[in-house]
């Protein structure tokens, strides 16, 4: 088993992606963001990922195509959501689609951090991270 | 492909309306009533007190014809029984001068006619007063000469021949005169009796004629007078239909029954123009409601920046080099900024306030819509282009209401595309001189045609219960008709709608002051 667990982040606000590649990092990750999430496709398409963080309402792709196109490459990696406008129906339905969690902004580092280590927890990773 | 306009009062010259929007509704109901009555009750009165009068009239005249009439046929007998008597004391005169008889008899029949005359004198009188003193010199003449006669008879009953044959002749040249004066004189009365009587027959003529042209005329002038009032009170209403709420103003010089209805249709006017105004208001906090939930989203990214900027400041402070920390302070800032300003934005939208009339760029002011629609293009993933023609003068309005109105149109584009539909803008100098023109066409689901024509009215929705107000284009409609304004709408079903607003230029003195 890897050492690390690789996450990709996938989030149109760059500070969000500055702020959280460290603190992510720090509990060990391996982070790649990206800003477009277009050019996230293309990583995935490349690379299986263990956890996908990914903003919901972003221009182009949005997080549900990003969820949808996750699962049809690989069934283990467990997506989280990040929406700024966490309504009921848009929670259900990511749920429904098999997202991992939801988390809404604004949120602190250490609520990200706990829902990735419940979802290292679920994919086997327990001893590697820390919060 | 169907389309339709809604348009102002205005629509034929396309002049910006000269509007007074807060009227002194008082002060035009106190001239509307101020003004003198003329009202249709008494314009019937009058009408029909003028066929009474005509009818009084003609059975007046009818009944001064007969009895003058009467007066004739009395005089033209009397006449008759003079001439009776003459004629009779002629005869006795003849037998006198053939038989030396009778001379008596003569002087008593003249003395009748004298009576007869005398009688009628005055009605010889008026009608020729030569002939009737000719009458009565004749007569007297005739009375004396037979005195004469009989004087020269009891003298010498067969003496002085040539003295009575003189006297004879004398007589019956009298005799004859008298005759002759008074048939033509009841020859005369018979003549007006005649014409009278034509007269008399012709007056019912006449009578009905001039009532048919009463009638004719009293009836063409009141429905006249009574269908232009209708007219005025249906071009009213049409018109209050179209949602142009100044009142009825006084354009005659009387009032009548139908004031009563203009001053009711002003109550409901004002009325309906502070129901409007109510409206316009209460669209707005919907429209405020529904961009208040793009903005939540949208204010949660900056916070959401600020919140992990912070963190990562308090975790990293040891760590951090003193560049990496003034990057995250700008952070802050910045985002602190943006946060800022996507609240302002929907303040000063919200904010309730006095309208204002300004200049306005059109252009920046779509694009300042554009940005408080951002968040719902945002999630409805809609790509949205506008294009700015440059160079293009200003407009005069009131800014919030302006954005109201294309916030409105752009949300409805925003609801009829699919996701990854189209919204393309235009604003540009319009076909019409003095106008420009904001484009804004979508590709979504289109307008049916039946419900074209109902889209401005108000209350009237396509959406699910509970989603639209029915209020939206309405309102629009009101507040691009302040401006001077028209709104016009084309569609086909499944293909497209282009909602496209026209609005004067600032050159164009429009006095809208008072939105």
């Amino acid at each position: 088993m890897k050492e690390k667990l690789d996450l990709l982040l996938v989030d149109d606000e760059t500070i969000v992606l500055q702020r959280l590649k460290p603190a992510l990092t720090k509990i060990g990750c391996t982070v790649e963001t990206f800003g477009d999430a277009k050019e996230a496709l293309r990583r995935i398409d490349e690379k299986v990922f263990d956890i996908v963080v990914t903003d919901i309402m972003m221009a182009d792709v949005n997080g549900i195509e990003l969820l949808e196109y996750i699962q049809k490459k690989s069934n283990r990696t467990k997506v989280i959501m990040i929406t700024g406008y966490a309504t009921e129906a848009l929670a259900r339905e990511a749920m429904g689609k098999g997202a991992f969690d939801i988390i809404a902004k604004p949120f602190r580092p250490d609520d990200l951090r706990n829902m990735i280590a419940r979802a290292a927890a679920a994919l086997g990773f327990k001893e590697k991270i820390r919060v | 492909m169907a389309n339709i306009t809604a348009v102002g009062p205005y629509e034929e010259d396309l002049k910006p309306p000269v509007k007074n929007h807060r009227i002194a509704w008082d002060d035009v109901d106190r001239k509307l009533i101020e003004r003198p009555s003329f009202s249709f009750r008494l314009q019937l009165i009058l009408g029909f007190l003028l066929l009474f009068f005509l009818s009084m009239a003609t059975i007046i005249g009818s009944m001064a014809a007969i009895l003058q009439i009467q007066n004739k046929l009395r005089f033209v007998q009397a006449t008759e029984r003079f001439l009776f008597e003459i004629e009779q004391a002629r005869r006795w005169e003849k037998n006198y001068f053939l038989y030396g008889t009778n001379l008596t008899d003569a002087a008593e029949s003249a003395s009748n006619a004298k009576i007869l005359l005398s009688q009628n004198l005055k009605a010889y009188q008026e009608i020729a007063v030569q002939l009737a003193e000719q009458i009565v010199r004749n007569l007297d003449d005739y009375q004396n000469l037979l005195n004469e006669l009989s004087l020269l008879d009891r003298r010498s009953p067969s003496g002085d021949l040539a003295k009575k044959h003189e006297i004879e002749i004398e007589l019956r040249k009298k005799g004859a005169g008298m005759v002759e004066i008074a048939a033509s004189l009841a020859r005369t009365e018979e003549n007006s009796m005649n014409d009278l009587l034509n007269l008399i027959q012709r007056i019912p003529i006449y009578a009905l004629v001039a009532y048919l042209l009463l009638f004719l005329y009293v009836i063409y002038f009141l429905s006249q007078r009574f269908m232009k009032r209708l007219n005025s009170l249906v071009n009213s209403t049409q018109r209050i239909a179209s949602g142009d709420f100044s009142p009825i103003i006084p354009v005659r010089k009387t009032r009548d029954e139908f004031t009563t209805v203009s001053v009711a249709i002003n109550k409901m006017m004002e009325e309906l123009d502070s129901r409007q105004r109510a409206m316009v208001e209460s669209h707005k906090l919907k429209a405020i409601g529904t961009l208040t939930a793009g903005v939540a989203h949208e204010l949660n990214n900056p916070i959401n920046n600020i919140m992990l900027t912070a963190y990562s400041l308090l975790e990293e402070y040891e760590e951090l080099s003193k560049e990496d920390m003034l990057e995250m302070i700008n952070d802050l800032i910045k985002e602190a900024d943006r946060s800022r300003s996507i609240v302002r934005n929907l303040l000063d939208f919200a904010r309730e306030s006095e309208s204002v009339s300004e200049l306005l760029d059109l252009g920046v002011l779509v694009k300042e819509t554009l940005k408080l629609a951002s968040n719902q293009i945002r999630v409805s993933d809609v790509n949205v282009d506008i294009t700015v023609q440059p160079n293009l003068p200003q407009i005069r309005g009131d800014q919030q209401k302006l954005k109201q109105v294309f916030l409105n149109i752009i949300l409805n584009a925003v609801d009829a595309v699919q996701k990854q539909g189209e919204i393309k803008i235009d604003v540009e100098q319009a076909d019409s001189y003095g106008f420009l023109a904001v484009n804004i066409l979508d590709n979504g689901c289109g307008i049916p045609d039946h419900i074209l024509p109902y889209i401005f009215d108000p209350f009237f929705t396509a959406k699910k219960p509970g989603k639209g107000s029915g209020l939206g284009l309405s309102v629009s409609h009101g507040i691009v008709n302040i401006h001077g304004g028209k709104i016009h709408v084309e569609s086909e079903e499944g293909k497209y709608t282009r909602f496209t607003v026209l609005i004067p230029t600032a050159e164009m003195p429009a006095d809208i002051s008072q939105i």
